[in-house]
Order: structure tokens, then sequence, then C-alpha cells
């Protein structure tokens, strides 16, 4: 590599040609990409996990609660009478337990308004 | 791009000559050859790569199912959510790992080279060169177009002064996004984002985002990059961590021929015949202003020491 026609005071330099820096780009980028896939790390939903098994609520942290989730299957998970949970956010009664939560996002209604209420609530327990 | 003919040079003749000759400019399809051509290249796959999940997720929603959120491959949701994973080992709604994985690929290519994420890879980045293309097509083939762009510039530079201060705009986008992301628990940058709109077009209300997209999409017919220049919060943290790159540009003043072609050819509007290593953390690594430079070893991109391109 051509080490010629220095404009700087350096220890070390190295002249890198167009295209091999684009080969870099490329290969930098994909690389971790593909590391991320090979490791099992680079998930695109929270749905599944790395083998395809579906995720299902647990009830045991309020992080668990995502916007894919049905409402229905928050409830059952944290032990919560739907109408209770509806009613808290001013939701209709006859809201199909179905429904995913980020469908039902307004003003008065959020995932992280949920986590919070679901953890208050918790809290307050006996 | 910017209104002037669009002059990049044939690559394979700069490998044949030697140190000081002067290069023939290449023009229209021509200038794809060589590493422009690579470029655009990976800019076009990567984006019909994203073309192909936001159709898929339609279809795929169409039949009652959820398909890969477009949102997943986003690498700033992986930035604005790192402070919730970190304290909480939680990520904000409309976040996954694929984020994370993402982000780290761009900070780790930002270290690596520089902001070539934007000049290489980012689709919305794509989209604005797009955008300046067909304006200087239109401007190249219809004078009138052409004469009422140069009467617009001339008025507008007064407007110049501004540059600089609103080049600052985006790090208070990105202390915004991380600060608001991490206090309220919720991407609060995802309802002005053009990419989130972009991706999510006609399935969510984002309607302030895609104002946002036709915004800078218009203004990227006048001027190269505005998003990139003045509101990317994913640029301003790329621009940070390039500033620790051992890869820079650097223009030797002894074999500079004073032309100007590399300021002019500059998409983000960096003064390159005036510097002699170029470390700002505004560039995009498009290589424009290599292959614009007539004189073979005036203008070479190098790596070495010390980081971030400081003596």
């Amino acid at each position: 590599m051509d080490t010629t026609t220095p404009t700087a005071s350096s220890a070390w330099r190295r002249r890198i040609p167009p295209v091999a820096y684009g080969a870099l780009v490329v290969a930098v980028f994909a690389g971790v990409i593909g590391l991320g896939i090979a490791s099992g790390t680079l998930q695109t939903t929270g749905r599944t996990i790395a083998g395809g098994e579906r995720v299902a609520p647990q009830g045991e942290t309020s992080n668990e609660v995502k916007g894919w989730m049905a409402v229905g299957d928050v409830a059952t998970a944290w032990d919560v009478p739907l109408p209770e949970l509806l009613a808290a956010f001013a939701l209709p009664a006859d809201t199909p337990p179905t429904t995913s939560l980020k469908d039902l996002e307004s003003d008065l209604f959020s995932v992280t308004a949920l986590r919070d209420w679901l953890d208050t609530r918790s809290a307050a327990a006996p | 791009m910017t209104g002037q003919p669009l002059v990049i040079l044939d690559a394979s003749r700069s490998r044949r000559a030697g140190k000081g000759t002067v290069r023939r400019p290449r023009h229209g399809l021509a200038a794809l050859r060589g590493v422009q051509g690579f470029r655009r290249g990976v800019q076009l796959a990567v984006a019909l790569y994203i073309v192909w999940v936001v159709v898929d997720r339609a279809v795929v929603a169409a039949a009652g199912a959820m398909g890969t959120s477009p949102e997943s491959i986003c690498p700033f949701g992986g930035i604005e959510t790192m402070v919730t994973f970190l304290t909480a080992g939680a990520f904000v709604p409309h976040v996954h790992s694929s984020n994370l994985v993402l982000a780290g690929a761009v900070l780790l290519l930002a270290f690596t080279a520089r902001g070539a994420f934007c000049g290489w890879i980012c689709p919305l980045g794509f989209l604005q060169d797009v955008a300046a293309g067909l304006s200087a097509l239109v401007q190249r083939h219809v004078p009138a177009a052409f004469r009422a762009m140069r009467a617009l510039r001339r008025k507008a530079s007064p407007l110049a002064v501004l540059d600089r201060p609103l080049r600052l705009l985006k790090y208070a986008v990105l202390g915004w996004a991380i600060w608001g992301t991490a206090t309220f628990g919720v991407m609060v940058f995802r309802d002005v984002d053009p990419w989130i709109a972009l991706l999510d077009i006609g399935r969510e209300s984002t309607g302030f985002g895609l104002i946002v997209l036709a915004l800078l999409l218009v203004g990227a017919l006048f001027m190269d990059r505005p998003w990139c220049r003045y509101a990317c919060p994913l640029g301003a943290a790329n621009g940070i961590v390039a500033r620790f790159s051992p890869v820079r540009l650097e223009r030797s003043a002894a074999a500079c021929v004073d032309c100007n072609l590399c300021t002019r050819s500059c998409p983000m509007g960096i003064d390159v015949a005036k510097a002699t290593v170029i470390t700002s953390a505004d560039c995009i690594g498009c290589l424009e202003c290599v292959e614009a430079c007539p004189r073979a070893g005036a203008l070479e991109l190098h790596v070495g020491l010390p980081v971030g391109g400081r003596a």
C-alpha cells in the first residue's frame, strides 16, 4: 500500500483503496448481523424465542408485557379481572379479550401505562 | 448533486495514472463505474430489502397474522432503549434485541469506517440521494429549472450563516430522544421519526412523521441530505463515535490543484478543499470527493494512528 503524501504527522498510516473501504463497510455491517443471527441474539420479534417457540406471558414482571399480547392473556397471567383492567383505563367493557394491547393504544392507554398500573397494583396487594 | 453537473472521475484511469496525473471526469451512467457503482449497489440492495420487509409484513398482516415488524430492523431503536436496557434489563415498547444488534453494527462501523453507515447503507440517506439525483436530472435537461434553482440559491445564500449552528440540532435531537425514552419509557422520537413513518406507512398514526418525511424529501430537491446535515439523531451518534476512528480522509496540499471539486461534490457540505485531515463528524464516507479529485494522490483514505486523525 502507498504510504506516501503524508499530510499529518502520524506514527503509523496506510492508504486504503476506495473499493477496499467499501468491502470493509459491507464486511463489518454484515459480519455483526451474521454474528447476531448465528448466536440467536438477533430477534426481530418478542413473540417467539430463538427456536421459534411462542412466548407466553408468565405474569412475573411487568417488563414482560408487550404490545402484541392479547389483553385477555395479560389479565389471566397477572391474575387481574379483565373488567377491572379495562375500567382502569376507561376502555370499553365489551373489548374482546383477544384484542392486542397495541390495538388499544390511546391517550389513556399504552403498554407503558399498563406496566406501571400492574406494578402499582401488585405493590398494593397484601 | 447540488445543481452542478455530476462530475465523477474514471477510477480505472486513475489507477494507471501516476501520482499527480490529471484524471478525466465521467458523467451520467459512466459515473457509476468504480466505487460509486459499488456504493449505489449496496444502498439499492439495502433499500430493496427494506421494501421486501414492509411488503411481506403487509401481506402477512392481511392474512390475519403478524409478520416481522419493520421497526425491529431500525438501529436507532437500539440506541434509544440503551439506557433502559442497561439499567433495567428491559426493552422499551417496539424494540427487540435485533435493534440492539443493529445499533452495535452501526457504532462499530462508525469506529472502523467513520460515517459509512450513512453514506453506504442508510435507506433514508439513499432516498435523499435519489431526490437530489432527480433534481439534478431535471436541472440538466430543463434550462428554466436550472435557472430557477440558481436564482433560489443566490437568494438563499445569506442563510448560509445558519448552516453551522443548525448542524448542532441533531445532537439536541439525539439527547432528547435518549433522555425522553429513558424518562418516560416510550420512544419519544417515534412520533416524529420519518423512518418509522415510511416503514409503517398506512398502518399507524404516524401523521407528524409523514410530514417530516415529506419535508426532508422536498428539501433534498434543493439541498443534498438535509435530514443528515441537521436533524438525524442516528447520524449524530455515528458522528460522535467516528471522532475516535483511525480511518480518515487526507488531502495532500502538495498534490492539490485547488480546483475545489471535492468541496463542490460533498453531499454534506464539508469544505474538503480547505482541510488537510477531514475529521468532520458530518463526513458520511461516500467518497464522492475522492472520486471528484482530478489529481491522483491529492485526496486519499488512510488508516493510521493516532485515532481521530489528530497528531
